[in-house]
């Protein structure tokens, strides 16, 4: 079992070092710009579906979030202009470095955490979700000491008790 | 509006066992998240939020003043023991508490950190106090365009000095701002941006939120770190006695009145917060003492200042927030609704109507101060144990706290879900550096803005002019340029300065 356990965390390592070399450069900025700038265009579109008005209104409930994607739309416009007039003259841009075995590790804390909520979920039983988090993040962290398995799993419940039964939460 | 009118009630209310209980508990948990690297004040109060949902207005708030007020004296905990700031506003702790405590006086530079950070939070207990109730009078003169001014001059500030840009600290506002408008019209309660979701009719509950802004993308940050920077190096306060001589308290009575003025100043300002009150006041403590040579090498006067700004900060950030409803960070931000679920509504009308409350809360500042010295005095050597917790103990469980708090809300799985929407956003938008602070500006504002926006064009018919109109108005336009223009040129010194620093690397290399 010992053996299995270190040759899994070698190919692990082995996979990490690799990612860890892999970096990919973006323009902050640019796809800043570009992003809120589709994200208000596409608000302002469904706003007439989403938004339902009385004709009567002097000032009806689309006025604030229109004049707040107007807004969005010109502070999106800004940071495109300032961008693209760096390409133009050939200045750098800001660029930001997304390091792949950072994103895979995010990933896998994600699934942990969206694992947590269908499990509790599907369940009905919010203390299974809490069981199978302490464990899923114990494995993730590589975690052998057989003490901070039981101090976790301890603290799962305790944690499930306290909202059960003294704050009363029906979960 | 007089103060010995509600003093007499305000007591009654306050000297509660039950509030007692809560302070002390506020104390003890916000010093023990401030204690450990990683865990943030704001994360602290925002997986505590919704223990206060079926509490009173006091009880509640003292429960969570006594997070947030622990967590200003808390952070300089690991600062002085292993060099690593529990808080980002203990870096200036750090600067000369860990120096201290290497030349074996671990004790004597707690023993500050705590003194100066009670003094801290009294002096700006006392200024809520005082001030409170004054600048509650101005803001009664403030019609609805006047407020929505108001709300324009604490988001334009937020937005600009919260992240590096300030265009995007203006695109994150406008989005907390539309993030507010989803659910019913508050003015017609026609339904906006639910998508065909009933469950969003209510709007997004700020509490699940803020869980998944703040505290999950916090666990998400842990793929960041390698496993061998999870944990810290086991710490113990060390046997010195403690003594500080008649000389080391002579020398800080000046920076930590100074620095207590400052951080109240800095602190009142919305947007700016604990980490700049800090680092402005130990600058000004060296260059104001005598020696200055001990600066960086364990200068009691360092400590002392740095502490005593940023517990100063406090009760300052509640005067906009219960005056005008203008949060100063995002803490009281939090706490914002927390008033609010009460039925409490910032302005005039919280000093006198409910003068008793507001008066308890304000007194009851002053006694979370007391107990935090007390419980620092007693418990310290606990709170340095806690430094040392293993992370991978800690991670999964702040996860099943914030599952909980999530889910205790309104007892649906369906608010789990929208914290692990908003978990995943706030990671994408660390990518693009947009800063989360306006965005919970923008959602805790969002209905005082627009209300007062659309009340005020109701008002004039439609007419924009409405909003040029008074003098008020014309004030916070001045203030709103003023505090633009002077964003603008400081971005613009920085960047000059990054530059002429690149040039200067690149010709000695």
């Amino acid at each position: 079992m010992k053996d299995m356990i270190e040759r899994v965390d070698t190919r692990l390592d082995c996979w990490g070092e690799k990612l860890s070399k892999k970096n990919i450069r973006y323009p902050a900025d640019l796809v800043t710009g570009i992003l809120f700038l589709v994200v208000s265009v596409v608000i302002l579109m469904i706003m007439p579906q989403q938004v339902a008005i009385s004709e009567k209104d002097v000032v009806n409930g689309r006025e604030f979030p229109k004049l707040l994607m107007y807004v969005m739309m010109a502070a999106s416009a800004v940071l495109i202009l300032k961008e693209g007039y760096k390409i133009v003259t050939k200045k750098p841009l800001e660029m930001k470095t997304l390091n792949l075995l950072v994103e895979v590790k995010a990933l896998i804390i994600m699934l942990i955490l969206l694992g947590t909520y269908f499990i509790a979920k599907v369940t009905d039983l919010f203390v299974v979700g809490a069981v199978f988090c302490c464990l899923a993040f114990l494995v993730y962290f590589r975690c052998r000491k057989k003490s901070y398995y039981a101090i976790t799993l301890t603290l799962a419940v305790a944690i499930w008790a306290a909202f059960r039964f003294i704050l009363g939460v029906n979960f | 509006m007089d103060m010995l009118q509600f003093i007499g009630p305000a007591s009654g209310l306050l000297f509660t066992l039950e509030n007692i209980i809560w302070i002390n508990l506020g104390v003890f948990i916000g010093s023990v998240f401030a204690a450990i690297p990683g865990l943030s004040v704001i994360l602290c109060v925002i997986l505590f939020l919704p223990v206060t949902y079926t509490m009173s207005a006091v009880p509640g708030m003292m429960f969570l003043l006594g997070i947030y007020c622990a967590g200003g004296y808390g952070g300089s905990v690991s600062a002085i023991l292993i060099n690593t700031p529990g808080t980002p506003h203990a870096a200036a702790t750090m600067m000369d508490g860990h120096p201290l405590s290497q030349q074996g006086r671990t004790k004597a530079a707690l023993k500050i950190a705590l003194y100066a950070s009670t003094f801290g939070g009294i002096f700006s207990a006392l200024m809520l106090l005082f001030l409170g109730p004054q600048v509650a009078k101005i803001s009664a003169k403030l019609g609805t365009a006047e407020y929505f001014m108001v709300c324009l001059f604490g988001m334009t500030i937020i937005a600009g000095v919260s992240g590096k840009s300030m265009i995007k600290g203006i695109i994150a506002a406008c989005f907390g701002l539309l993030l507010s408008c989803v659910g019913s019209d508050p003015m017609t309660s026609y339904d906006r941006f639910t998508f065909g979701v009933s469950r969003l009719y209510l709007g997004l509950d700020l509490a699940v939120c803020l869980i998944g802004l703040f505290a999950l993308v916090e666990i998400i940050a842990k793929a960041e770190k390698k496993h061998s920077e999870l944990n810290m190096h086991a710490s113990k306060i060390s046997k010195d006695d403690g003594k500080i001589t008649k000389d080391e308290y002579k020398r800080m009575v000046r920076p930590v009145v100074l620095s207590s003025l400052i951080g109240s100043m800095v602190g009142i300002v919305p947007g700016t917060g604990a980490s700049e009150a800090s680092w402005f006041s130990y600058n000004t403590a060296k260059n104001m003492s005598k020696h200055k040579e001990e600066f960086g090498k364990g200068s009691v006067e360092g400590i002392a200042a740095a502490e005593a700004a940023n517990n100063a900060v406090t009760g300052a950030t509640l005067i906009p927030l219960l005056t005008l409803g203008i949060p100063g960070d995002g803490v009281v931000a939090i706490m914002l609704s927390a008033l609010m679920i009460n039925g409490l509504n910032p302005g005039l009308s919280l000093f006198t109507t409910d003068g008793d409350i507001m008066y308890a809360i304000m007194l009851g500042l002053i006694l979370v101060n007391i107990f935090m010295f007390i419980q620092g005095k007693f418990l310290t050597s606990l709170f340095a144990k806690v430094v040392a917790i293993p992370q991978q103990i800690l991670t999964p469980i702040i996860v099943i706290f914030c599952f909980a708090g999530a889910y205790s809300v309104n007892n649906n799985y369906f608010d789990l879900s929208v914290a692990l929407v908003f978990g995943l956003m706030a990671w994408l938008m660390r990518k693009l550096e947009l800063p989360a602070v306006p965005v919970l500006l923008g959602m805790v504002l969002g209905n005082m803005t627009e209300t007062n926006f659309r009340r005020a064009l109701l008002i004039s018919n439609g007419s924009p002019s409405i909003f040029f109109s008074s003098v008020f108005c014309w004030i916070f336009i001045g203030l709103i340029a003023i505090v633009v223009f002077s964003i603008i040129r400081s971005k613009i010194k920085e960047t000059r300065a990054a530059k002429t620093a690149t040039q200067e690397v690149s010709s000695n290399g």
